[in-house]
Parts: structure tokens; sequence; C-alpha cells
């Protein structure tokens, strides 16, 4: 019987051992890449940076409107637009088509769709397409900050790295493919 | 006969503490490859601890500038070297053009720069301890007012 009580024992404990790394490491890194490639030019330029270090270098960064990890922004340059406001109704409103503009040579929509809030652009004469997609929760993030002329950058970034792997903006024109996605990569490729 | 053996015993012991000690913050490794004209090798690697030692010999007037310019940024390269000691290894930036190649990454616990171009090759790895170092002494020199 002890016999069998100490086998119990160890098989425990050797299990607690064999698990407690991967139950005591915390979730992966996330990266947030930036990827520019210019077809004409054969050039490209990458960038991937760890969200975490994002997270803890930005509150450090004071110039600018960039204070503590948030920006300011001044109704001047919004042209008297309460950005807050206008984000507040969207992270509100349920899925819908807020706008689309459809002329000769230019489509923009914008519409909030399964939790994000989705920007589309084509320019025809241009060749251009600009797709952008912000995850609602990053939104949210944004306007927690508790002024009302702030958005709370720091904390949108956290929301970013908790969010699921997303491509975020997309840019192609004839020549030029911009790329900004988060995933848990570390390389581009 | 025992006495010299302990002498003895002492004076290599007190050689690999001292080894051992400067090369505690990692080694600094410099390669450069010039292919045009010449072929030149250049191979550098140098204990990186001397890096932080060699700054308190560098004459405080001269660092005055570089120092007073980098102060306000003090927090931000903190928190940035921080994390890369911490992160895992991975390639911060990468440029390609025809003929050119550069290359910013975190490998181990050192910063690498790889430079490819036709003529020229450059590799320079430095620890990040010592990057660390090296920017809090420069930082320390700054003029008090």
């Amino acid at each position: 019987m002890r016999k069998q009580l100490c086998g119990i024992v160890m098989f425990c404990v050797l299990s607690a051992v064999a698990t407690a790394p991967a139950a005591l490491a915390g979730p992966g890194e996330r990266y947030l890449h930036v990827k520019v490639e210019d077809a004409t030019k054969g050039e490209s330029v990458n960038v991937n940076v760890p969200l975490s270090m994002a997270e803890k270098i930005l509150p450090t960064v004071n110039k600018g409107n960039l204070h503590n990890g948030h920006v300011s922004i001044g109704s001047a340059e919004m042209n008297d637009v309460d950005i807050r406001a206008l984000l507040d109704a969207v992270r509100t409103a349920p899925d819908n088509e807020f706008v689309t503009v459809k002329e000769k040579d230019q489509d923009v929509r914008v519409a909030k769709s399964n939790g994000n809030i989705v920007i589309h652009v084509r320019d025809g004469a241009k060749g251009e397409k600009v797709d952008v997609t912000v995850p609602m929760k990053v939104v949210d993030a944004l306007l927690s900050t508790a002024k009302d002329n702030e958005l709370d950058v720091s904390a949108a970034i956290r929301a970013l790295s908790d969010a699921g792997d997303a491509l975020l903006i997309t840019v192609e024109d004839a020549s030029q493919h911009v790329r900004i996605w988060v995933d848990s990569k570390n390389g581009s490729e | 006969m025992i006495l010299l053996g302990k002498v003895a015993l002492g004076i290599v012991g007190t050689a690999v503490a001292g080894v051992g000690l400067l090369c505690s913050d990692g080694m600094v490794e410099v390669k450069v490859v010039e292919r045009h004209p010449e072929v030149h090798h250049v191979y550098v690697i140098a204990p990186a601890m001397l890096v932080p030692i060699g700054m308190r010999f560098a004459p405080r007037r001269e660092l005055s500038h570089a120092a007073a310019q980098i102060q306000p940024w003090m927090p931000t390269i903190r928190a940035a070297l921080d994390q890369l000691r911490e992160s895992d290894d991975v390639t911060l930036v990468e440029v390609k053009q025809p003929g050119e190649h550069v290359r910013v990454a975190k490998e181990g616990g050192s910063i690498v720069v790889d430079v490819e171009e036709k003529d020229e090759t450059v590799h320079v790895s430095t620890p990040i301890r010592a990057i660390s170092s090296t920017v809090e002494q420069l930082a320390a020199s700054a003029p008090s007012i």
C-alpha cells in the first residue's frame, strides 16, 4: 500500500514538474510588422516590433502631442470634429455600413463588421487600394482615457496584443505595396 | 615546492577569474570585408566590458554635447534596452535594395547589424548589456545644471 502511495505521489510530482514550465510561461510575444515593397525599384523594408516593447517605450516618450502614452488631439487639427464622440458612436452602433461613396473612379466604404471597423478605398484612376481593419477592442482602448481631448495609444497597443492575428492596413498602388499586421511570428516572412 | 605550487595556482586562478570577469558582459565583434579596390579583411573581437571602461577615459568636454542630447531620451532608451534584453530573438529592421542588404536584429543577448553591399560586408555584434552601460556612462557625463 505504501509503495503504491509513494508511486502515485512520485507520478504527481513528476507530472507537475513536467507541466510547470508550460503553465508558468505567459502568452507568447506578439509582433507588429510593417512591410513596404516597391516592385519597380526592387526594394523592400521590413520592420518587426515586439508589442510588449512598444507598450513599454510609448509611455516614456514625451514630445509633441504624445505624453505618457496618450495623444492629445486639438480641435483645430480635427476641424472641430469631436473624434471621441465619433468613435464612441461607431463603437456603440450595431454592424452596419456607415459610409458608401461611389464615384466614377473612386469607391469609399466605411463599415462596422464582426467587431472591426473596416475602411476600403479604391481609386481606379491612380490604381490605389487602401484597406484598414481596426478591431473594436482597440477603439475601446483608445477611448479608455478620462480626458476628452486624448486617446490612449498605450492601451490600444495592449488591446492589439490581446487580440488575435490581424491584418490591419494594406495599401497598394501600381508599384508599392504596404502591409501592417500583428501576429506571433518574429519575422516578416 | 608546495609553496611554489600554491603561488602558481593563485596566479592562474586570478588570471582565469580576471578573464572571466572581463568576458562576463560578452564580446563585441566587428567584421569588415572589403572587396574593392583590394580585398581587405578586418576582424576585431574584444570584451564588451572594455567599452564602458573606455568611456571613463574619454575627455568629458568632447562627450558633453552628445550627453546633453541623449539625456531627455534616457527613459526611452532604458525601456527599449530592457525590453530588448527580455524579448525573443527578432529581426527588427531589414532593408533590401538591389546590391544592398541591411539587417538589424536581436540575437541572443546582442544587437547585430549586418550590411552587405557589392564591394563591402560589415558585421557588428554588440551585447545589449554593454550598450546599456555605455549609454549610461554617456548620459552621466552630461554637464549638471
